[in-house]
């Protein structure tokens, strides 16, 4: 099943609108459908899409259509997708043909969510501004859409049921699955970001949809939403925080005989703690988790929420870095209570695709070195079995403690002095020199030492022959290909 | 209904095209620099069809995904031709899972079963004989053995033998233009082949003829590429030198050094390396553990120079007086038997140094994971429901075409660095999935999983699994199951893994394991 953005991918239009006559919004109880609309806004963005291929070049110019409504003083909430990579942001009241220029405050790409504000909100001050509900939509009840999808230039609505609550991956970062509720509504390219409504108030973001089914819209619900809101309450956004715990499930009776364990399908096993992570040193694979928070936990993992049974993450999904958590685990046949602070682990955004971040590389003579991260694995289809499991342990097995970056030879641009040299790139750099690489900026500081050695001895992982380049000729030929290539620097360290 | 029109005209066409044929005296292709070549004609009283017999297999291999049940069977036909002492020699292939095998003789007056004298799936060569040796001067009244030919020049002239269905043997000459080591039937098993151009017309045999020259055997053809009417032809250094291994009392197969190496054209490495500039060289970047390299002391970083006096170029190659610019390998693999001592050149920490090898072969049998089981019935045991097997390459191509990147990654580790294994395993016994059972309840989504111990013991491979599960403590009445790079032990139930065991075989299974 392919599950697809629905924010629109393409070169703005301008819209050619009647401008609506302002309307004084009604001050107290909830705003009038017609009125509600006008909070709707379009949202249309300019890109700039990295490439990791040839991370020296500015990358892609391109954009897209979305959607985002008003949900305080100048703030308009949206998709992180909408808005990724954008470099302008142009915000359109429904029926006005005014742009107003806005930029992003906040962005969240492990919920896809964003919050962003106009230059002059003065036009925007008599808008109602929507109130977020607390509630997750009940199962059948029924929801309105609003936004600006494909199929023409003015608002559209859609109206639908809700058909699951679920804890899905949320496409947008690859690497992240919080709560999610899927509605039948339509919902398509250019809806993203816009308020999905029960009693004109806010139970969701419409946010993506499935390829390969009908009558599949996918919403991000109001705790998730309202997490978000309260993270950037201090002007920051923190992540979500993980366990990082791998459990297995503790259905068969011949295993929880062994374990010791009443055969009442509770408890699941630990079977991985990620090193450094918020339940390291704490919590230690074969330990039986029997409740989080109080709330028990079966053997499927899964806990009792508000009569609903969900994955006993959600705990966690709703907390924020610093807070604790208690679990209670079986540990040798007794029942213990630990007690967890949970904390962010950067090292763990491995597996979200990056964004608004320039690529990262060095390069030396032609040879291209970059860090291994999930933008570039996506773009380099790597075959080599050293690099996939590094990538795959690099969490955990707690790698990144030995390496900030995994650096790769990802590209050798041909140049007299490369031109003998075996192609063997998309292999990891063991050593330079003999010192072993463990981040990008060292790999840097080795290729370009104060003292030159005689020759450049880079080893590879997996690859028994190393790749010699004489120092004193590496000069002329990085001036050969930056001339040749267009290479405007021969390394870029920062991110951002 | 627009196609209508045209289905008569098609006809037409293809109702003209075998017109020429059979005249036959017309060459297919006309060379004029090469009049020779590609000229079909029906053989006169030459002794060709006297030489050959058909060779009728029938292939069979074993399931891949269900160990205990073998794969639909296939049939082969080839032409082998008759050696010695009445034996017959064609293409390992014809023989790889064969089931059954006959000879046929060319004119389909008699038909016997034959046996495998000796075969070697690497160089992709068989050596066939009557299964009843008494039989021999009945069937074989009135045949010629072939002498194996001389080492045929390149741009020699080849005889390629094909009988068609009415008995008659068909000549097609050909014309000799290159000799390179090639892989005629496994990947990366490379092997002194002949690149011979004729045009071919297919017959009632597959392609896996006999080559003559000048009356004897020069070569075994493996294929035929019509497009390019270019055909892989086993050389005949090689044929002669499978002759003289397998009349030896146990065939041994072709041996190999154990080392992977690098060219050194580049001219930074060479000077890093300090090699001289007269030189050529091979940089060794590889040994592998317990070859006859090792045994040598050779060690990564050496460069071979020259092999028996034979000057190696930087690119591998070295001057073969018959066949010009060969790879290396030929002065190993092609030219030596196991045991045969070879000198090399080395240069190593700046000078000059000669070294005797003594080569040896390396048992498929012996790798941690083999590269092919022919003939041999997978390993396996299922036990309550839980499948386990021993990784082989055929296992991993069984994950598709594209196996290489789909295959799980702790399997290719394996493969690819077999030397972090073997100290504990002889090979890795894997659990490739569970057929859900009551007994495996819960444990539906294992699978890919590399086994390290069932009830507490190490596991070296799959005789050791089964006597492992054997051995359950007394205490217990569940097997527990440890695995490699997991923090998991899962247990089955001992008593219900036997039921369930009890009912797969009621429900249809031939066995429940398989340790040979």
């Amino acid at each position: 099943m392919k599950v697809f953005f629905v924010s629109l991918l393409m070169a703005g239009t301008a819209l050619c609108q009647d401008p609506a006559p302002a309307t004084a919004a009604p001050e107290a109880a909830a705003p009038s459908t017609a009125d509600i609309y006008r909070s709707v806004v379009r949202i249309e963005v300019a890109t700039q899409v990295p490439n990791y291929a040839a991370p020296w070049n500015a990358g892609r110019f391109s954009g897209g259509i979305g959607t985002g409504f008003l949900i305080g003083p100048n703030k308009f909430l949206t998709n992180a997708h909408v808005v990724s990579n954008g470099q302008r942001f142009l915000i359109n009241i429904y029926g006005s043909p005014e742009k107003h220029r806005a930029k992003v405050e906040h962005i969240a790409h492990d919920c896809d969510l964003a919050i962003l504000s106009v230059d002059d909100f003065a036009p925007f001050e008599k808008l109602p501004v929507f109130s977020i509900s607390q509630a997750v939509p009940q199962l059948e009840s029924q929801v309105r859409v609003i936004g600006y999808p494909i199929g023409g230039e003015r608002l559209s609505v859609t109206r639908g049921v809700v058909s699951r609550i679920d804890f899905q991956p949320y496409s947008h970062s690859r690497a992240d699955s919080h709560l999610i509720v899927q509605i039948d509504a339509a919902i398509n390219p250019g809806n993203s970001g816009g308020p999905v409504l029960q009693d004109n108030k806010v139970v969701g973001v419409a946010f993506q949809g499935l390829t390969e089914a009908d009558n599949t819209g996918y919403i991000i619900p109001t705790p998730v939403v309202n997490r978000f809101l309260k993270d950037v309450e201090d002007g920051r956004y923190d992540e979500y925080t993980d366990l990082g715990l791998a459990e297995f499930p503790l259905i068969n009776p011949a295993m929880r005989e062994a374990l010791k364990l009443p055969n009442n399908g509770s408890g699941v096993l630990v079977t991985n703690v990620t090193p450094t992570g918020s339940c390291d040193g704490q919590v230690k694979p074969g330990d039986v988790l029997v409740a989080i928070d109080d709330h028990a936990i079966d053997a499927n993992g899964s806990i009792l929420i508000e009569g609903e049974k969900v994955n006993m993450h959600e705990i966690v999904e709703r907390k924020f870095a610093g807070d604790q958590v208690k679990l209670r685990v079986i540990r040798g046949g007794k029942s213990e209570e630990l007690t967890v602070t949970l904390k962010t682990l950067p090292q763990s955004r491995m597996y979200a695709i990056k964004y608004e971040e320039k690529p990262r590389y060095v390069m030396l003579a032609g040879l291209v070195f970059q860090p291994l991260d999930t933008n570039l694995f996506a773009t380099a289809s790597f075959r080599d079995v050293t690099v996939r499991r590094l990538y795959s342990d690099y969490v955990s097995k707690g790698l990144f403690q030995e390496f900030e970056d995994i650096v790769i030879l990802t590209d050798m641009l041909s140049d007299e002095l490369n031109t003998s040299l075996p192609r063997y790139t998309g292999r990891v750099v063991k050593s330079i020199n003999g010192t072993k690489v463990s981040s990008l900026a060292q790999a840097e500081s080795l290729l370009y030492p104060k003292t030159p050695p005689e020759h450049f001895v880079i080893e590879l992982m997996g690859v028994e022959r190393p790749l010699v380049l004489p120092a004193a000729k590496i000069p002329a030929a990085n001036d050969r290909v930056r001339e040749s290539y267009n290479i405007p620097r021969l390394s870029n360290l920062k991110a951002r | 209904m627009k196609f209508l029109p045209l289905l008569p005209l098609l006809w037409l066409v293809s109702c003209e095209k075998p017109a020429p044929a059979p005249a036959a005296t017309v060459p297919a292709v006309p060379t004029p620099a090469t009049p020779e070549v590609s000229q079909a004609e029906p053989a006169p009283a030459a002794p060709a069809h006297l030489s050959v017999v058909r060779v009728n297999s029938t292939l069979q291999n074993w399931s891949i995904t269900q160990p205990w049940e073998k794969n639909p069977p296939r049939q082969r036909r080839s032409l082998g031709a008759i050696v010695g002492d009445h034996q017959v020699i064609t293409t390992a292939e014809m023989v790889a899972d064969a089931t059954l095998v006959e000879f046929e003789a060319t004119d389909g007056t008699r038909r016997a079963r034959a046996e495998v004298l000796s075969v070697d799936y690497e160089a992709n060569l068989a050596l066939l004989q009557l299964a009843d040796a008494e039989e021999k001067t009945k069937f074989f009244a009135g045949m010629k053995p072939l002498e194996i030919a001389a080492n045929p020049p390149l741009r020699d002239t080849l005889e390629i033998i094909q009988v068609e269905d009415n008995g008659q043997s068909l000549i097609t000459s050909g014309q000799l233009l290159s000799a390179d080591v090639r892989a005629t039937f496994l990947p990366g098993q490379l092997f002194l082949t002949f690149r011979v151009k004729a045009s071919m017309q297919s017959s009632a045999s597959s392609f896996s003829l006999p080559v003559f020259n000048d009356g004897k055997l020069a070569g075994v053809l493996s294929s035929y590429d019509s497009k390019d009417q270019i055909s892989d032809v086993i050389a005949t250094p090689l044929i002669a030198r499978f002759l003289m291994e397998s009349r030896k009392e146990k065939y041994q197969g072709f041996p190999n050094l154990g080392v992977s190496i690098s060219a050194t054209e580049d001219v930074h490495f060479r000077s890093y390396l300090k090699l001289p500039d007269d030189q050529g060289g091979l940089y060794v970047s590889k040994v592998r553990k317990g070859s006859a390299a090792d045994l040598a002391k050779i060690v990564p970083g050496d460069v071979m120079l020259s092999i028996d006096g034979k000057p190696v170029d930087r690119r591998g190659y070295y001057q073969d007086e018959t066949y010009g610019s060969l790879p290396w390998v030929q002065l190993v693999r092609g030219n030596k038997s196991a045991g045969d001592v070879i000198r090399l050149t080395l240069w190593r920490e700046g000078k000059a140094t000669d070294v005797d090898v003594t080569l040896t072969r390396q048992e498929e049998s012996t790798r941690l994971v083999p590269n092919y089981q022919f003939g041999k019935a997978p390993n396996f045991l299922i036990k309550g429901g839980m499948m386990f097997q021993e990784l082989t390459r055929p296992l991993l191509e069984a994950y598709g075409d594209e196996w290489e990147s789909r295959a799980p990654l702790n399997f290719l580790d394996a493969l690819s660095n077999p030397e972090a294994y073997q100290a504990d395993h002889d090979r890795m016994i894997c659990l490739t999935g569970v057929i859900p059972t009551q007994a495996t309840l819960g444990y539906e989504g294992l699978r890919n999983l590399m086994i390290k111990k069932v009830n507490g013991k190490p596991v070296r491979n799959m005789k050791e699994l089964i006597s492992a599960f054997q051995a359950m403590p007394i205490s217990s009445d569940s097997h527990s199951i440890e695995f490699i790079d997991e923090d998991l032990v899962i247990y089955l139930n001992d008593e219900m893994s036997k039921m369930i065991d009890e009912s797969l075989l009621q429900r249809g299974l031939q066995q429940l394991s398989r340790a040979e």
